[in-house]
């Protein structure tokens, strides 16, 4: 086969194969469309509106604003309050997750609460959240901490908990008192489940947001598409949609690549 | 203790015998859970280790010979009896214990040079005094082109290395170590065995060391300490010869010489008895 023959001429390894793979189904995805769509019209316009079609409202809510704000000016205050509600979650998430597993007394004390807080969806904050703070930033900050928090305390206190006692014995042995064993040995330990926890809370978060800017707000590529709807504009549904899902991707592999700085210990480990 | 006999106990006009041993473990029992009931790991060992003496205790698996370092080391606290440095109550770890841990237990996200710094960093140690004795230790370990590596670039035998640079540098008074080379490639072993021995020699280190290997206990010890089954006891010591030419040398050398191959049986059969009687 050739990729058998490649692969041995060192010329495709693994992670070209994967980003190959990736290019051909996304071509293929965009065949069907143009198929179903332009060629054939195999699907009424007012359902799925071809890509040239989707392409033009594209470039059209780039250049004239929609409902307000042009496209970038609604990407960038969805990452606003993107960016503030995973930050608090992760200031506050990851050290309550470090203490839960570094002092049994507190994950005892305080279990019980966050067992309960997170079984609530973080859409059923969305009323308390216009409440307490109205049709502002804070309201879908507020929804995506809701979303993002979980995941950083069970990752970041999985991680401290995994730490192997032999490293805490060596730091011991070699003079470090808690605090020092904590941050010179048990963070940077646990920082690998700490960082997927991370990951973990941005795309939730990112899920969580577009769902409270459906709701609430007059700003943001939620609202944009729930406009989309109000106007009957399927292709401006279609761009917010494709819109949300790239920043997504770019948003996870943003992060996965900045691992690699942040943990340079791991670039060997694999 | 019961020191063996018809055994010529080499150094005995050592004049740190009247002073108190370096380390001594007096009277160690340990349980496991509570007493009567958890596991019985060890029972009432004592183990003295004179300044400059390199002891080794050799036991079958099991046998609670590790518990032994832990609880001299000051990791974990006996059920029963003390643990003296110079005759005092040792407390708990600091630098004048340092530890080489089987598993080498080096620091993951640290380079070579960090997790060597590590103790002296800790201990307030001035920073130009950490350069010169991080120098030193990579000069002697042979790790100097090594020193921005992470462990997980390294063999093992280079992270043994790295573990024992970690705690030479402290430059403990006592050093104790736990089944060193249990994780390594035979070859690496006997290299690093031979290091260990010739380091010994130049430096007069006090050190506890624990092994399984009856060959490394005979090449490197002064006195060995044979140990029971669980729950572990001191069942016999046996005074080696100090200042022999075998000794100085390559182990395989030594392992063909007559003496070595008299108290390598000796101990042998002492540790096999406890393998066998089940």
């Amino acid at each position: 086969m050739l990729e058998e023959r490649l692969e041995r001429m060192g010329i495709v390894n693994d992670r070209g194969k994967a980003a190959a793979y990736g290019i051909i189904s996304l071509t293929i995805l965009l065949i069907l469309w143009v198929c179903a769509t332009s060629l054939f019209q195999w699907i009424e316009p007012r359902v799925l509106p071809s890509p040239t079609r989707v392409i033009g409202q594209f470039a059209w809510i780039l250049t004239e604003p929609f409902s307000g704000l042009r496209l970038h000016g609604h990407i960038l205050s969805s990452l606003e309050r993107w960016g503030w509600g995973v930050l608090t979650a992760a200031f506050i998430g990851i050290p309550v997750g470090v203490f839960f597993a570094w002092n049994p007394w507190f994950k005892t004390f305080l279990n019980p609460v966050f067992e309960l807080i997170h079984f609530i969806p973080p859409f059923a904050y969305i009323p308390l959240a216009v409440l307490w703070f109205g049709a502002s930033t804070a309201t879908q900050a507020m929804v995506v901490f809701v979303a993002a928090f979980p995941a950083i305390v069970i990752n970041s206190q999985l991680g401290v908990a995994q730490v192997q006692k032999i490293y805490i014995d060596a730091a011991r042995v070699f003079g470090a008192n808690q605090y020092r064993t904590l941050r010179r040995v048990v963070l940077p330990a646990a920082a690998p489940s700490i960082y997927t926890g991370l990951r973990i809370a941005i795309s939730n978060g990112w899920m969580a947001l577009v769902g409270a800017e459906l709701v609430v707000g007059k700003v943001g590529l939620g609202f944009m598409i729930a406009q989309g709807q109000e106007n009957a504009s399927v292709a401006t549904i279609f761009v917010g949609v494709i819109t949300i899902g790239c920043l997504g991707v770019l948003i996870d592999t943003l992060v996965q690549r900045s691992e690699r700085y942040v943990l340079p210990w791991r670039r060997v480990a694999g | 203790m019961e020191q063996s006999t018809g055994k010529i106990a080499a150094d005995n006009t050592n004049p740190a015998m009247a002073a108190p041993a370096k380390l001594k473990l007096c009277n160690i029992s340990k349980w496991f859970g509570s007493e009567g009931e958890g596991v019985h790991a060890l029972d009432d060992c004592s183990v003295e280790v004179q300044k400059g003496e390199f002891i080794v205790v050799v036991g079958p698996s099991g046998c609670g010979k590790s518990t032994l370092m832990t609880v001299g080391a000051g990791l974990e606290n006996p059920t029963r009896g003390e643990v003296l440095v110079d005759g005092k109550p040792a407390g708990p770890p600091g630098p004048t214990r340092s530890v080489v841990f089987q598993k080498f237990a080096l620091f993951p996200s640290e380079t070579v040079e960090q997790n060597i710094k590590f103790g002296l960093q800790m201990t307030g140690v001035s920073t130009a005094e950490q350069e010169t004795r991080l120098a030193e230790q990579l000069r002697i370990m042979g790790l100097e082109q090594f020193r921005k590596s992470y462990p997980s670039e390294l063999s093992g035998g280079m992270q043994q290395r790295v573990a024992i640079a970690r705690a030479l540098v402290m430059q403990p008074e006592i050093l104790l170590m736990d089944e060193p080379f249990g994780a390594l490639d035979a070859q690496t072993r006997t290299i690093l065995q031979e290091e260990i021995q010739r380091l010994h020699r130049e430096k007069h280190y006090t050190v506890l060391f624990i092994t399984h290997s009856v060959e490394e206990a005979v090449y490197l010890g002064d006195s060995v300490v044979v140990m029971t089954k669980r729950p572990g006891r001191i069942k016999r010591v046996i005074n080696l010869p100090r200042d022999v030419v075998w000794k100085t040398g390559d182990i395989e050398l030594a392992a063909e010489h007559s003496e070595f191959i008299e108290f390598r049986r000796e101990i042998w059969g002492l540790v096999r008895e406890e393998i066998v009687s089940i």
